[in-house]
Parts: structure tokens; C-alpha cells; sequence
């Protein structure tokens, strides 16, 4: 054989491993567990109650965003906050749970260790655009409920049956917020946080989990609890959080439900699984002390939560394409399409790429396509030609096409 | 090792090429310009003209005639409310909504830039906020948010759904404390109703008729293709899943007896869902409006390019499925909320038989006809 012809395909090969950590093999006897159970003494190890309590109180701040009668500015930025505007107590939620907790969903936006721990003038500058969008929905957008829309003039647009609900530039800003936060919160705190060694490994966190030493009151190492954390921010709504991918897609309004929409395209329908595997095996091996393969897990997640980002945000930028380049343009179901890419753009400055420090896309580079949307009358103004660079842009950043996000 | 390399090297030129090629098709795609060639010499204008002239204007002006009676039989009610003047206005509604079904599929010019069958027949209707409209009588009826408030479906309520029967009917007429607020509301309705269809007809009739006969090249922007694809979405989405499918639980798992079409008269919903099968249908094979002379169509069409499907002619299969479905309706309850209620296995076969031509037409005439499909459904969310 040629030996030119054998050097090739090696090389090739190579550069393909390098950088696909999803193939790697690892060297151990570790299998991948097919449920999230994990037990020391006969109890359950796993413990996410603060993800679920934050997902929830997403949810309801998702619908009170759209409750017109009943919502204030006040009640809002409650939700977010869970506190008074002077840091009281404050009970704003329905379900009582969530107002005796402590947490908060604004505590931690953009507050991930590797990202934000010494970044906090831009971590308090995004924290603080969730409050904005939040006021300006009850002082833009509900005074005109009852007013068609039009450039410059914040009211109602039809999408179909439904009415949407748009500021002048003709952006929703619950939908701002609802797909804000699968980055800000969600992914930052999973990929940027708890995945990361800087958390893991953090003070005697190795040593205490090889050794066993359990936190105070509970059965779980801080290792052990610190990867279930990640975890539930995916799937802690979930009916059946141990074995959550039946009825992926019902779980909640961010990472889950979209994880599920991946199911229902072709090019990327395996992705929920190896997501689930990554977790599942990583998990087994801070239990066996295998922290390589941790790691590899960590990675994997980190690799194909950012694309499922990126494809809705390119998917929804080429939906909304698509309604608008017709005779009678939808403006109303475009603008929908384009507010939650908005906030899924938003949310690609959150993403991580694998082994390294770096989102898929920068904060300047997200900024730069928002201001974009935004200029002038903003998607009023908005030209195809923009929508097609800006997908192909950050397309160009990720392993997929912007014809595979098609569906 | 070697095997795997090159298995390897396959896969990663495959993927190169691919992304080459995604490329290529990307921008070829980007040209704003209609796409295709002519499949072949049918007379495209001769059905555009026979579309126009022979089905959408008259089906349009009997419509706006039934919508015209509609507005004065409202009128003669709210003057005089009586059992007389109410049936009178019962009997009208029916007329104009058996003929609401003729036009509801052509929501192309005017129609669709006003949304017009979502201003029309929208259910079901929010009774709740139809109660606030009158007693505020404040509402706009041209916000999207209205559109659940309106139209025949919100006439439907009005006329059946206030009261148990007649009499209790007319008490909100004429002894309820808030009287004049119901008679106003009902006659602001039904004169929504005729002004947006003279809107729609006098769009037709002052030009529209010849730009749409006119355009009569192929691709996504000419008229024949902008036509075949509102119909297929009316098929599916507004007689399929409207009329059937949603209230039969298809879509959602268990049935839903309140999203029938006329679901507070009770009785009428078959016999609407009868008269929109019959028009889809006359519609595909260019059955002239009000007559049985058959003109150039999207059947004709397919005839003339003699299109088979397992060599059989596809226009005679879709003909043939068009009165499969009608025979498997036609022992349905009049009322298909009691239907879904007693016996939905009934409703979903003809469901079944309804969907078939979804894929006949969808599918196998798109492809024979050239023309892509130009919407898609929505996420959902």
C-alpha cells in the first residue's frame, strides 16, 4: 500500500478525534448507568431541589409576564428577585414552596464561577437586562394591549390565531426573558459552574469524595451534589427525574422542552441521549473516583448543550426568514420567531466550548447581533440578507448547517 | 486500524462535501425570484379564469348577499325582538354560514392580508370576553385579540348559547337590564361581518380578478401555486383538523365535544362540515359555482398529465377518497359534539379518510403539479 495514500486518512482521522470528544473511548470498566439512581446505604444520593425551585419560578415568572390583568412591575421584578425591591421578604409566587424559599432566579444570572467570578460589572449588566425587559413590558408594552402594532408603536400582532404582544421595535420581551434565561441561568450554571473542575474540585471536594465524607445533614458528597446540580437544571422539573428522556419536552419552558424539539429533527434526534449518557456516566464516575472520565462527560455536555443553542437560535432566524419572504409578509408570526431567537442568540454568549475557557460566541459578538436586530424600527427594518448572515455566522461556530436546523 | 481510517476519512469527506453543497443550495435558494421551470404546456390561465369567473367571484357575491340578508335580519330583530324576528334571524345565519363555506378556502388578496377567515369563523369563541365586550361596550373588533369574539361562530353563541331556549333567548333581548347592550353588540357583529366581505368581494371585483388571472406563471409567487396551496392548507387545517380532528381528540388525546363548528346550536355542525366537503371538492374539480358544469381545475390538471399513483389516476383516487370520506360522515350525529361524546371511533374514521387526502393531494399532486409547499407548521409555542 502507499503509504502516502495510508498517511492521509490517519491524518485526517487524527484531526477529526482531536476535536470530537464525543467519540473518545474511555479506558475504564465503568458502564453508563440507563437510569439517574444513584444510592449510598440504600438512600438516594441525588439531590437538585434548587434547580427545580429555580425552574418553576421561571415558569410562573414566564406567565405572568402575559397575565395583563393582573401583573405589576412590582409583582415582576418580586418573582425575579424573590425579595422586595429593599431586599424584605417577599411572597410573589402562587404556589407557597416558592415563596418560603430563599433562593432566587436573579441571583444566579450570570453567575457562574468560570464566566462571572471575577466579571461581575457585566455579570450585574445582565442581570439587570432581565429587569429591564421585565419593567418594560408593564410600562411599554401593557398600556398598549388593546392597540395594533406598528413600527414605532408597541401593541398587538397577529401570529395565526394567537395575538402576540410586541414593543415598537416589534420584540417580546417575555420572550426576551423566557429564552434569556436558558443561557443566563440555566446553561451558565451548568456548563460554566457545576461541570467545571474550579467547582468540582474545589477545596477538599476530591479528597472528601474518595474518602466519602458525606455533607453535614445529608448522604451526598459536595462532588456528588455539585454534578447533580448541573443535572437538574435540564431535567429537575421532569415527572420521573430518574429516567426523564420518556417525556423529555414537558418538563418545563427552557432546556427540557427544547432538548425534546431536537427529537423531532432528524440530524440531531440522538443528541438527548448522549446528553442524558454524559450525565448519567459522569455521575457513576464521581462515584467510582474516576474524575478522567468525569471530565470527558463534562465536556460532552458542554459540547452539545451549546449546539442545541445554537440550532434553535439559527433555526428560529431562518423560520422567521421564511415568513417574511412571501408576498404578504407574517409579520407577527416572524417577530415570534425572531424574539425567541433573540433570546437564544442572547443566550450563545453562555455556551462553552470544550476544553477550553471560551463561549461559541462572545458577549461583543452576541451583542453585535442583537444591535443589528435592533437598529432603527428593529425587525420592522429587519433585511433577509441580515437574517441569512447571521445564521450563517453562527452556524460557521458550531459542528452543523444552517439547512440541518431546519426542522 | 487501516479499515477504521478510511471509514474515517469517508465519513469527513462526506460531511466536507455536504457542508460544500449545503453551502451551494444555501445561496441558490436565497434568490427572492419564483423557482421552477415550467413543467409542461397545460393552459395554467385557462383554470386561473375558470377560478375566478366560474367559482371564487360568485361563490363571493352569493356570500355577500346571504352576509347583506344577514345584516338586515339582525337589524329586523333588534328593532322588534320576537320569537318571529329571532327565527327569522336563526334561519339567516344558517343560510349565510352554509355559504360561508364556499369562500372560506379562498383566503388569497385581500382575504388574507385582513386574515378574513380568522375574523369570520374562529371557534371556539370566548364567551367570557364576549360577555365583557357588552357589558363594557368598549372593543375593537380589528385587534387579533378579538378575533375569538366575532364572526359567525360568535353569532353562533349569541343567537343559541345565551339562553336555554327561545324564550330565555330573547329575555337578554328585551327584559335583561343590559338589553340594548346585547341588541348592540348583535348588530355590530353581523355588520362586521357584511363590511368585511364586501371588502373581500369589492377587492375581486375592482381588479384583483385580473391581476390573479394574469399571473400565470409557475413557481411560488404565480397565482396557480399561491391558490393550490390555500386550498390545501383550508383542507387540512380548517375542514381536516377543524371541523374533524380537533374535536375528535387527534391532536390532543382525548376528545373535545366544545370545538365543534355552530357548537351552541348543537345540530348544524355536520351538516356545515356536509357543505365544506362538497365545496372542496367541487373546488378540485372546478365545478362551477351553483352549477354542475365542470371546468379546467386542478383535476383536469392532473388528468391531462395523466398522473398515476399504483396506476390508478391520481384525480380519480382523490375524487374517489373525497366520497370515501363523505360516505363514512354521513351516519355521524347532526351534532358532532354528541358524536365525539357517545361514539368518537366514528369520527375518527372519517378523521382517517380526511387525512388520506391529505397526502393525496399534499404529496402526490404537489409533486405531479410542480409545486412546493409553502408553509410549514409552527413550533408550537
Amino acid at each position: 500500500m502507499d503509504l502516502k495514500k495510508l498517511f492521509l486518512p490517519i491524518l485526517l482521522v487524527a484531526t477529526a478525534i482531536s476535536c470530537d470528544v464525543s467519540d473518545s473511548d474511555p479506558d475504564t470498566d465503568l458502564e453508563t448507568p440507563a437510569t439517574y439512581e444513584f444510592t449510598r446505604n440504600g438512600e438516594s444520593t441525588v439531590s437538585f431541589t434548587g434547580q427545580t425551585a429555580r425552574i418553576k419560578m421561571a415558569m410562573e415568572l414566564n406567565d405572568a409576564m402575559m397575565d395583563f390583568d393582573n401583573s405589576t412591575e412590582e409583582l415582576l421584578l418580586q418573582m425575579y428577585r424573590n425579595q422586595t425591591a429593599d431586599g424584605g421578604n417577599a411572597n410573589p409566587f402562587s404556589r407557597q414552596i416558592l415563596n418560603e424559599e430563599t433562593k432566587s432566579v436573579k441571583e444566579k444570572v450570570a453567575a457562574s464561577e468560570d464566566f462571572f467570578s471575577s466579571n461581575t460589572a457585566v455579570s450585574a449588566q445582565i442581570k439587570s437586562d432581565f429587569e429591564e425587559w421585565i419593567s418594560a413590558q408593564v410600562n411599554e408594552v401593557f398600556p398598549n394591549e388593546n392597540v395594533l402594532a406598528e413600527p414605532g408603536v408597541p401593541g398587538q400582532l397577529a401570529d395565526g390565531t394567537t395575538a402576540r404582544y410586541v414593543n415598537a421595535k416589534g420584540l417580546e420581551y417575555d420572550q426576551l426573558v423566557a429564552k434569556g434565561l436558558n443561557g443566563a441561568l440555566m446553561a451558565d450554571q451548568m456548563l460554566n459552574n457545576y461541570l467545571s473542575t474550579s467547582v468540582l474540585d474545589a477545596g477538599t471536594n476530591r479528597e472528601d469524595n474518595d474518602n466519602q465524607v458525606l455533607v453535614d445533614g445529608t448522604n451526598y458528597t459536595t462532588m456528588e451534589h455539585k454534578w447533580d446540580e448541573a443535572y437538574g437544571y435540564v431535567f429537575g422539573n421532569a415527572a420521573n427525574t430518574a429516567n426523564p428522556l420518556p417525556n423529555l419536552g414537558d418538563a418545563d419552558d427552557f432546556l427540557n422542552k427544547y432538548l425534546g424539539r431536537l427529537l423531532g429533527d432528524p440530524d440531531f434526534e440522538s443528541m438527548p441521549q448522549e446528553i442524558f449518557d454524559a450525565f448519567a456516566l459522569g455521575r457513576a464516575a464521581i462515584v467510582a473516583g474516576d474524575y478522567n472520565v468525569r471530565d470527558q462527560q463534562a465536556q460532552i455536555i458542554r459540547e452539545k448543550i451549546s449546539e442545541m443553542i445554537g440550532i434553535r437560535a439559527v433555526y428560529y432566524l431562518q423560520s422567521a426568514k421564511n415568513l417574511l419572504n412571501q408576498e404578504s409578509p407574517d409579520y407577527g408570526g416572524a417577530f415570534h420567531d425572531l424574539s425567541e431567537g433573540y433570546g437564544f442568540i442572547y443566550s450563545l454568549q453562555f455556551t462553552r466550548v470544550p476544553n477550553t475557557n471560551q463561549p461559541y460566541l462572545t458577549k461583543a459578538e452576541v451583542d453585535g447581533f442583537l444591535a443589528q436586530l435592533t437598529e432603527g424600527n428593529g425587525l420592522w427594518d429587519v433585511s433577509l440578507e441580515t437574517l441569512d448572515n447571521m445564521s450563517n455566522d453562527i452556524a460557521s461556530k458550531f459542528d452543523f448547517t444552517v439547512e440541518e436546523t431546519a426542522n | 486500524m487501516a479499515g477504521v481510517s478510511v471509514f474515517n476519512q469517508i465519513i469527513t469527506m462526506k460531511k466536507i462535501v455536504l457542508l460544500l453543497l449545503g453551502t451551494v443550495m444555501f445561496w441558490g435558494c436565497s434568490d427572492s425570484g419564483p423557482s421552477g421551470t415550467e413543467t409542461d404546456d397545460f393552459d395554467r390561465q385557462a383554470i386561473l379564469v375558470n377560478w375566478a369567473d366560474n367559482i371564487i367571484l360568485p361563490a363571493f357575491e352569493a356570500f355577500a348577499a346571504e352576509t347583506e340578508s344577514l345584516n338586515s335580519a339582525a337589524n329586523d330583530f333588534t328593532t322588534e325582538p320576537n320569537a318571529q324576528s329571532l327565527n327569522s334571524l336563526r334561519d339567516q345565519w344558517l343560510a349565510t354560514y352554509k355559504a360561508w363555506q364556499h369562500v372560506s378556502m379562498f383566503e388569497m388578496g385581500r382575504a388574507m392580508d385582513i386574515r378574513y377567515r380568522d375574523n369570520m369563523n374562529l371557534y371556539p369563541v370566548n364567551t367570557e370576553e364576549i360577555l365583557e365586550n357588552i357589558e363594557t361596550g368598549s372593543y375593537a373588533f380589528e385587534l387579533p385579540s378579538q378575533n375569538d369574539t366575532q364572526g359567525l361562530s360568535a353569532l353562533d353563541y349569541m343567537l343559541y348559547g345565551l339562553g336555554a331556549d327561545e324564550a330565555s333567548t330573547l329575555e337578554f333581548y328585551t327584559t335583561h337590564e343590559n338589553a340594548e347592550a346585547y341588541r348592540a353588540y348583535l348588530s355590530d357583529l353581523t355588520s362586521r361581518i357584511d363590511t368585511l366581505t364586501d371588502e373581500v368581494l369589492g377587492h375581486w371585483q375592482n381588479g384583483y380578478r385580473d391581476e390573479f388571472v394574469s399571473n400565470t406563471g409557475s413557481g411560488a409567487n404565480s397565482s396557480l401555486d399561491m391558490m393550490v396551496n390555500d386550498y390545501i392548507f383550508y383542507y387540512e387545517k380548517a375542514l381536516r383538523a377543524g371541523k374533524i380532528g380537533i374535536p375528535a381528540g387527534v391532536f390532543s388525546g382525548s376528545p373535545l365535544s366544545n370545538r365543534v363548528e355552530a357548537y351552541y346550536s348543537g345540530e348544524y355542525s355536520k351538516e356545515l362540515f356536509m357543505e365544506a366537503l362538497d365545496a372542496a371538492q367541487n373546488f378540485f374539480n372546478g365545478t362551477h359555482f351553483g352549477s354542475e358544469q365542470r371546468g379546467e381545475s386542478m383535476r383536469s390538471y392532473l388528468e391531462f398529465l395523466e398522473t398515476t399513483k399504483n396506476d390508478q389516476s391520481l384525480a380519480a383516487l382523490i375524487n374517489n377518497q373525497f366520497e370515501n370520506a363523505r360516505n363514512e360522515a354521513q351516519d355521524l350525529n347532526n351534532n358532532l359534539a354528541e358524536q365525539v361524546n357517545t361514539n368518537n371511533t366514528d369520527m375518527l374514521m372519517t378523521y382517517d379518510q380526511l387525512q388520506q387526502n391529505v397526502v393525496f393531494m399534499k404529496v402526490d399532486m404537489l409533486q405531479a403539479l410542480n409545486i412546493s409547499v409553502d408553509y410549514v407548521d409552527a413550533d408550537g409555542d
